[in-house]
């Protein structure tokens, strides 16, 4: 049997504590507070402490999947991509960029969040993009 | 004996499937659960100050594998811990090794390896309006009267933002149904806290179960001064059967359910 343990940081919220993932044979078991975090300082919230649980959730969403009659199915990420490009180009055309509004997450990185801002700007052209843990 | 050789020996010769100890990772001094595979990473070994119930870990593997064979690298507390999830059955002693860690000088060695060794500092308000960590349960009941005490322990409890990181981070807590999570004594989803049950619970189920570890404590990002709450109900336990949790591998007082009670009653008022 295998143990490991992988420091990294929480993705709840824009804090940053630093969180321990307890990894038993490559599947993340525990998550405790990283004691030398200097944000944190080996304490965490309810959030933190139970992180582990969506990563090893069964409604975790692992592919793309793409509305069809009403239903929706797993496509591939081209097909997604594609699909969610051509229908927000349709939607800016008839309505104007700022019928779209962006909402970004804690859960991907400070780079993404970036990349994500740029495209609603630059690409989509409206300035309506917020964040989840704007707290 | 040097602590790696001992760890490297208990795993060549396979007396361990695996050895929890502590690796220093990014910086970080971690847990690490070497093996015989990767016998040299344990040329890492580290002591570390950081304390992670380590008790805790080798409960999850034992649950995954309940013939694994797990090392342990165990200061007093982890010692303590130990002996109590033997008596009641979480961890079998006959799988478990132990390399006992000199976590407390004494007049025979003056170094040590623990968080502990210096007291923890009060600040002044909480002095006044809270609970000293420093104060013991016995000066703490001589000095206030019992309004007072209702109320310092209050403005702590107060605190509290119900993260269960106490019960979470505790060796010893290790019941698959808690009762902090059960909705007709804690209403789930609701903040705050409701005080004082939400810690009286937990301080009841800790009464005859915690072995002073501090971990709940080091854990609590309200600095609720918990080590002092629990001391307190096992000092009633000690008091009344002479019951030291962790001390030895004795059968707890409390592991009485569905069996006949042998135990000789005696008075409450303590």
């Amino acid at each position: 049997m295998d143990c490991e343990f992988v420091p990294s940081v929480c993705s709840y919220c824009g804090t940053g504590c630093g969180v321990l993932f307890e990894v038993i044979d490559g599947r993340i078991n525990r998550t405790l507070p990283l004691k030398s975090h200097p944000v944190n300082q080996g304490k965490l919230c309810i959030k933190g402490w139970n992180l582990h649980e969506y990563i090893n959730s069964y409604m975790r969403l692992k592919g793309p999947l793409v509305r069809e009659n009403g239903r929706l199915e797993k496509a591939t990420w081209d097909e997604a991509v594609n699909q969610a490009a051509r229908r927000f180009t349709r939607i800016k055309e008839e309505h104007g960029p700022d019928s779209i509004g962006v909402l970004v997450s804690a859960k991907i990185t400070n780079e993404e969040n970036y990349l994500a801002q740029k495209l609603t700007r630059a690409v989509i052209g409206t300035n309506n993009v917020d964040h989840c843990a704007r707290l | 004996m040097d602590m790696v050789k001992a760890a490297k020996e208990l795993l060549l010769q396979d007396r361990v499937d695996i050895f929890l100890g502590y690796h220093k990772l990014d910086g970080h001094q971690i847990p690490h659960g070497f093996t015989k595979a990767r016998v040299a990473d344990l040329d890492q070994l580290e002591i570390s100050l950081n304390r992670y119930p380590l008790e805790k870990i080798a409960c999850d593997l034992a649950q995954k594998d309940p013939t694994l064979k797990i090392g342990i690298l165990a200061r007093d507390c982890s010692q303590r811990a130990l002996n109590l999830l033997y008596t009641w059955d979480q961890l079998n002693p006959e799988n478990i090794e132990t390399l006992t860690v000199n976590c407390c000088p004494s007049s025979l060695s003056t170094h040590g390896d623990c968080s502990y060794l210096k007291p923890k500092t009060t600040g002044e308000y909480k002095k006044a309006h809270g609970i000293d960590y420093n104060d013991s349960p016995k000066d703490f009941m001589a000095e206030h009267d019992s309004q007072d005490r209702l109320s310092r322990w209050m403005y702590e409890f107060q605190k509290c933002i119900k993260c269960y990181g106490c019960r979470n981070v505790c060796p010893v807590c290790f019941c698959k149904e808690c009762s902090l999570e059960h909705p007709n004594l804690v209403e789930p989803g609701v903040l705050p806290a409701e005080v004082p049950i939400f810690h009286l619970i937990r301080a009841t189920h800790m009464a005859g179960r915690c072995i002073d570890c501090g971990l709940c404590e080091d854990a609590c990002p309200a600095h609720i001064p918990l080590r002092m709450l629990y001391r307190e109900v096992n000092d009633a336990v000690s008091d009344i059967f002479g019951y030291v949790p962790g001390d030895h591998i004795e059968k707890s007082p409390f592991s009485i359910i569905g069996k006949t009670v042998e135990l000789t009653p005696a008075p409450m008022d303590v």
